[in-house]
């Protein structure tokens, strides 16, 4: 059954490649990766994709709450505040909801809060479990600074975290229950994910190279992307269909065929009513991994064939876990506004095993429709379908 | 969410009772002191923390009460912690022991555990989410539930539950014990005749004449779940009425229940 598809009015992004939506297309355009050394003490090597420490801080009503979550939260917040002013403008704040995805939460403070429990018997004075690592924080301070007073919640489904809330605000207007949702994620550095991914022998010691033989795996980033949807509004995007689905068949390993991925593929397109040749670019999951990249790719040429160019992000950006889905889709619509995608970076020589049309140059040319992937753990899927506005 | 949705089954995990008939009714079992996770096969379930079983276990109720095939229905899992020992598991490996951590530790630490367990489980392709809220979690994951329901036209079990917070970060005081409750959903027109329906979810009036939630222990009562429970207590018990969804640490969010049959 194919659903009206809803305005995308706005839309701002902050990671590894800088702190705005320019900088980041600036990087991408160029080619220009954004991994570098962590700051985070390890006993292995690797890159990261970290945002730059000039984060502003939160008013002083919402000082408790800060943490590098919230400040990237405002950071976004404050790139929207004209399109937000239109928003509420619309939309009364009780039908303004917020939904965000992120996968760490605020475990980087948790984290150092409990490595001096453990030294010192305490934790630190300051440290509040419900301001400084809870969903709730989160979504009181972006509530609070984007002026909304709606349903609210996280999605924390792993690396479709951000993906979701998409989905999340489309049946919410659909159903009445809302006319207006921000919606995004941010996912912020710590170490326990960095150790968890080595654990896995997932983790790359050098910038990740997605699709290429040599990928070695994945790097881990932070940062965050937050969309407006509406139920009317000036577009600069259309969200146009939303497939989501399970694998049904491993904790942390996608399916080899990639048959959950090719299900949630297959209903954004039922969604949006449309066929597989409507949509002229993938941006993909596209970790690094051996695993994900070839069941990935082979779902992807199963459905769209050989000509569509591929492209994966995480090249530039690392993974940006529960903020990659939110981010990717934010990339998907700068395709359609400007009529390039960037090249695959690191993906030259693509995987003989991997036959889609992996784009390892920038492309430009006109792109009407284009789908952004994200998979997780629990074999999660999501798959969102962007329309250009025209 | 003008025209409402039916529940068609519920299901609970409380620490000491078979279900919540059985809480209502004072009939505690030792047996019942911990979740199973029968739905989940023996390996996975090993491997399952306590909320992933208890929430398997409140999901398996549900689901089967409502006569739901498993590997059909969609669901949203709600907690607002989740998997938080699990993390400070990971957190002692890494701080205390040195140790690399372990690979499936770190699987497992996710929100969505429960979720990709359960839909493992059953085989189910279909469409699960993660979310938390704080206090507010059972509002907002009836709210992603209606929505599904509402927009889609199908089915959902919506599935709330909180572990035990670790001493460490939530004091005792504050602290709660380990719950899980299901409620599964259906749009009306899907529905059998009788079946209780909700409607209205949204902020409560403060004036409004609400149900009262149940005497609990104040360990069960502080869990951020119990809002879930109260409401499956008020359909345990046939209660027309507004159900708050929190006590009193969220948001206000509550939801009206109906019984149709009912005199």
């Amino acid at each position: 059954m194919s659903r009206t598809p809803l305005p995308i009015t706005g839309y701002a992004m902050c990671n590894g490649l800088g702190p705005d939506r320019a900088a980041v297309r600036s990087a991408l355009f160029e080619g220009r990766g954004g991994l570098g050394p962590p700051s985070i003490e390890l006993p292995f090597e690797t890159v990261v994709g970290a945002v730059a420490d000039d984060l502003p801080e939160l008013p002083p009503e919402l000082a408790p709450w800060s943490t590098r979550t919230a400040r990237i939260g405002a950071r976004l917040i404050a790139a929207l505040a004209p399109e937000l002013d239109a928003l509420r403008g619309r939309w009364r704040p009780e039908r303004i909801a917020v939904v965000l995805g992120t996968s760490t939460a605020g475990a980087d403070v948790t984290e150092n809060a409990y490595r001096r429990f453990l030294a010192e018997g305490a934790l630190p004075p300051d440290y509040d479990l419900f301001r400084h690592h809870t969903y709730g924080a989160i979504l009181h301070v972006v509530r609070r600074l984007a002026g909304a007073e709606g349903p609210s919640w996280v999605v924390s489904t792993a690396c479709t975290s951000s993906a979701k809330p998409l989905a999340s605000a489309k049946r919410l207007i659909e159903a009445g229950i809302a006319d207006a949702a921000i919606v995004g994620g941010i996912d912020t550095l710590c170490a326990m994910t960095l150790r968890g991914f080595r654990s896995l022998d997932a983790l790359s010691p050098e910038p990740a190279r997605p699709f290429c033989t040599d990928r070695r795996g994945l790097n881990i980033g932070e940062g965050g992307a937050l969309l407006l949807v509406e139920r009317e509004g000036e577009p600069l995007a259309m969200l146009e269909g939303i497939g989501e689905s399970s694998d049904a068949h491993h904790i942390s390993a996608p399916h080899p065929e990639g048959a959950g991925a090719r299900l949630a593929m297959e209903r954004a397109l039922a969604e949006a009513g449309l066929a597989a040749s409507a949509v002229d670019h993938v941006n993909a999951h596209g970790t690094g991994t051996r695993l994900n990249d070839v069941a990935e790719a082979a779902a992807i040429e199963s459905l769209f064939g050989r000509e569509v160019p591929v492209v994966s992000t995480k090249g530039y950006t690392g993974h940006l876990l529960g903020a990659a889905g939110a981010t990717e889709a934010a990339i998907a619509i700068l395709a359609l506004e400007e009529g390039w995608i960037p090249a695959s970076l690191g993906a030259d020589p693509v995987d003989p095993k991997i036959h889609a049309r992996i784009a390892t140059e920038r492309i430009h040319g006109r792109f009407d429709r284009v789908l952004s992937n994200s998979f997780a753990f629990g074999g999660n899927n999501v798959s969102v379908l962007v329309g250009a506005a025209r | 969410m003008s025209d409402g949705v039916a529940v068609v089954g519920w299901g609970a995990f409380v620490p000491g009772f078979a279900s919540v008939t059985d809480w209502l009714a004072g009939r505690a079992s030792a047996e019942h002191a911990a979740p199973v996770g029968a739905l989940v096969p023996l390996r996975d379930r090993r491997r399952a923390s306590p909320l992933s079983r208890a929430l398997a276990d409140a999901y398996a109720g549900a689901v089967e009460r409502a006569g739901f095939e498993p590997a059909q229905v969609a669901s949203v899992f709600g907690s607002a912690l989740g998997e938080v020992s699990t993390m400070i598991g990971l957190l002692d490996q890494m701080w205390s022991e040195g140790t690399p951590l372990s690979p499936m530790k770190f699987a497992t630490s996710v929100h969505n555990a429960a979720a990709g367990v359960i839909s493992i489980a059953t085989a189910n392709r279909g469409f699960t989410t993660s979310l938390g809220a704080d206090y507010d979690t059972p509002a907002m994951a009836l709210v992603e539930g209606l929505g599904w329901a509402s927009s889609r036209g199908e089915a959902v079990v919506v599935c709330c539950g909180d572990e035990a917070p670790p001493d460490d970060l939530v004091p005792g005081q504050r602290g709660w014990s380990l719950l899980a409750v299901a409620v599964a959903l259906c749009p009306l027109e899907q529905a059998p005749p009788g079946a209780p329906v909700l409607d209205r979810l949204a902020p409560l009036a403060r004036s409004a004449p609400v149900f009262a939630p149940p005497q609990t222990d104040a360990v069960l009562g502080r869990n951020p779940s119990v809002g879930l429970f109260d409401l499956v207590v008020a359909l345990e018990r046939g209660i027309d009425g507004v159900v708050p969804l929190d006590r009193g640490d969220g948001r206000g969010w509550g939801v009206r229940v109906t019984h149709p049959g009912a005199a």
